[in-house]
């Protein structure tokens, strides 16, 4: 009597799973316990409230070969794979399955998951102060950036209006060689100009100092000036410059100084990785949300691999300019930074061998 | 300050693992420019020694206090964008726990009041091997190098990680703490001339301002 009741409580309360099943595997019984972890499985075979990962779990099997115990992974109803002891007695008619908790496996996992917590709040804690350190040093860089370039500046226009003044008013005096070297200091000079702007460009742009100015403009216009100033660079190389539009494009709200720029800098590109005798053409065209315009070359193209560096701080491409111009390699992200900050997007299709377009684009509202 | 009746509030959230309650209450601190140690020890740290006491005293379990273990280092990640903002003067520590040591947050609190005070505070976790610690050292050079010692059976350890330290990097300034040392230990590691004990965040910021001056 005594037994029976320990026995009673033993099954209705303790933490232990009872599940009793026929010869065949199928549940006949389950104790309360067994429940809440697996839920109501009677009458469904025993592997069922298995998670069997690797597929090789068959009770049948277990039972015929006299195995007395497993770790089994239950499928508990909550969907977490929990790991318990199981112990199995069979009689003629019946086999019972007690599983308890797997101890030694929870205070393992313990261990583990604490260790793991502490890694990871590590590891967010030095994330957050790197990424303080490398906003700081790129406030820094910025900062010393604008002023060495600021600072640059003044003395190297300095350097190009002698060169300019020798150049107009002591022509006669000079010799060939003289003449060649002043025009070399004036083309240097213009050039350390033009990448100074660059990194002042970009500086501001970093610093989020993009300010633009934004008016109503009739693109086609801006597109045609634009044209025409690179025109006397491109006779240069013999290369024509064409813009033909089909369309009618509305004006759009942009900052026109800002637009002028990206246009420069695309067609003097396109001029410069063109081949002499050939061709740059324009194009402007619409879609519902959108006005793009596009820049083709007939030159080298550039290879599929370095087309993403285009648009990044200082990186350059294999591809040559075909007239031994320079060039600051800052253009493109300038470019791309201004027509991102109009809402816009800026990319690149091109094959190597026959040319490249690029493209960018303006949202018509806004 | 820390009145009386937001930490009880904070406690008893923080035993209930109710994390969103306990966020709002450092949020409300943060925006009301608490100061930072404040705010680690009148909160953070009284109310984990409390929980340490209840969960010795078998009155909460021992998941609850992992929960506000877990629950207190996340809330410490609030104080990142203050902590590591402040303008750096060049100055390094290393801050690390003691091998097979798995108290990490009192560390961790000496790494960040040395980022306030604009050093660099590199904190490295409890429960690395010393290895890692000899690398961090050889690669940062710090001014200076924290140990943080919860349990005062590690303390052999410590020992042990001290005279490795004497021996490859003599002249180290090295600093000590934690409070395995309410139980002693404190005669053993001054035996070391480069070692000091600092018993509490008030006097490792006199350390800081004695050795900040250049
Ligand atoms: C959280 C906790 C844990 C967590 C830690 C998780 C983590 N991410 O850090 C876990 C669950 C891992 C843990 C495990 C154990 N713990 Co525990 N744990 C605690 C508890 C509750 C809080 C610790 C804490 O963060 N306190 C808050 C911080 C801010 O306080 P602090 O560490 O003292 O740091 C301050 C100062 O000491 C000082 N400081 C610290 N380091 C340094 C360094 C320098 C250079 C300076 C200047 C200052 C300084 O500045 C800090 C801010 O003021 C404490 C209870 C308590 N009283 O602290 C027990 C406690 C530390 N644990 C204890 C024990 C016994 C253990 C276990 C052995 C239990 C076990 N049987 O498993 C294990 C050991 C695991 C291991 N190998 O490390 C005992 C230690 C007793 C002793 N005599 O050493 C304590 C005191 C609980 C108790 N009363 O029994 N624990």
């Amino acid at each position: 009597m005594k037994d029976q009741i320990k026995l009673k409580y033993l099954n209705d309360h303790a933490s232990l799973m009872n599940i009793e099943c026929d010869r065949d595997g199928i549940i006949k019984e389950m104790n309360a316990y067994a429940r809440k972890i697996a839920g109501d499985m009677t009458g469904k075979p025993f592997g069922n409230i298995v998670l069997d990962f690797t597929n090789t779990f068959n009770f049948e099997e277990v039972v015929k070969n006299g195995e007395q115990s497993r770790l089994l992974n239950v499928a508990t109803q909550n969907n977490t794979p929990q790991t318990f002891y199981f112990r199995f007695f069979s009689t003629e008619d019946t086999i019972m399955a007690l599983g308890e908790l797997n101890h030694a496996e929870l205070s393992d996992l313990e261990t583990k998951l604490v260790r793991l917590n502490n890694e990871l709040n590590n590891t967010s804690r030095q994330l957050q102060k790197t990424n303080s350190e490398l906003k700081r040093l790129n406030e820094l860089k910025n900062k010393f950036l604008g002023i060495a370039a600021h600072d640059l500046r003044n003395p190297i226009g300095l350097v190009i209006s002698y060169a300019d003044f020798l150049l107009e008013e002591a022509y006669d005096k000079l010799t060939d060689d003289e003449r060649l070297m002043l025009e070399r200091i004036q083309s240097s000079a213009e050039f350390m100009i033009n990448l100074i702007n660059d990194l002042l460009d970009v500086s501001r742009i970093e610093s989020g100092k993009l300010e633009l100015n934004l008016q109503a403009v009739d693109l086609v216009d801006l597109i045609k000036n634009n044209v025409e100033l690179n025109q006397v660079l491109a006779e240069k190389k013999s290369i024509t410059i064409s813009f033909e539009h089909l369309e009618k494009i509305p004006p759009v709200k942009v900052d026109a100084r800002k637009i002028e720029q990206v246009l420069n800098n695309l067609i003097s590109n396109a001029v410069k990785f063109s081949h002499p005798g050939s061709s740059v053409k324009l194009d402007i065209f619409r879609d519902s949300k959108h006005v793009n315009v596009s820049v083709t070359d007939y030159g080298q193209g550039i290879p599929k691999e370095e087309r993403p560096k285009l648009f990044k701080t200082f990186s350059r491409t294999s591809v040559q300019a075909t007239g031994g111009e320079r060039s600051t390699g800052l253009g493109l992200v300038i470019a791309r930074n201004i027509i991102m900050g109009h809402g816009g997007d800026i990319w690149v299709e091109s094959e190597v061998g026959k040319g490249s377009t690029f493209y960018f684009s303006i949202p018509l509202k806004k | 300050m820390i009145e009386e009746k937001t930490y009880r509030k904070y406690l008893e959230a923080l035993i209930k693992g109710d994390k969103a309650t306990c966020s709002v209450i450092i949020k409300e601190k943060l925006d009301a420019n608490i100061n930072i140690k404040e705010l680690y020890t009148g909160l953070f740290q009284r109310s984990l020694y409390k929980i340490g006491e209840l969960w010795e005293s078998n009155r909460i379990s021992v998941a609850t206090e992992h929960l506000a273990t877990s629950i207190t280092e996340s809330l410490m990640h609030m104080t990142y964008p203050i902590i590591f903002e402040s303008e750096h003067i060049g100055k390094k520590a290393v801050i690390s726990c003691v091998a097979s040591e798995f108290h990490q947050i009192g560390g961790k609190m000496v790494a960040d009041i040395f980022e306030l005070h604009g050093w660099d505070g590199y904190f490295i976790g409890a429960n690395t091997p010393e290895y890692e610690l000899y690398r961090m050292i050889h690669d940062k050079k710090p001014d200076v190098l924290a140990l943080s010692l919860s349990l005062y059976f590690n303390l052999p350890k410590l020992l042990h990680l001290l005279e490795q330290i004497n021996e490859w990097f003599p002249g180290l300034d090295i600093i000590v703490g934690g409070q395995a040392f309410r139980w002693g230990g404190r005669e053993e590691v001054e035996k070391y001339e480069k070692v000091n004990y600092l018993s509490s965040l008030d006097e490792l910021e006199e350390f800081i301002a004695n050795n900040t001056k250049p």
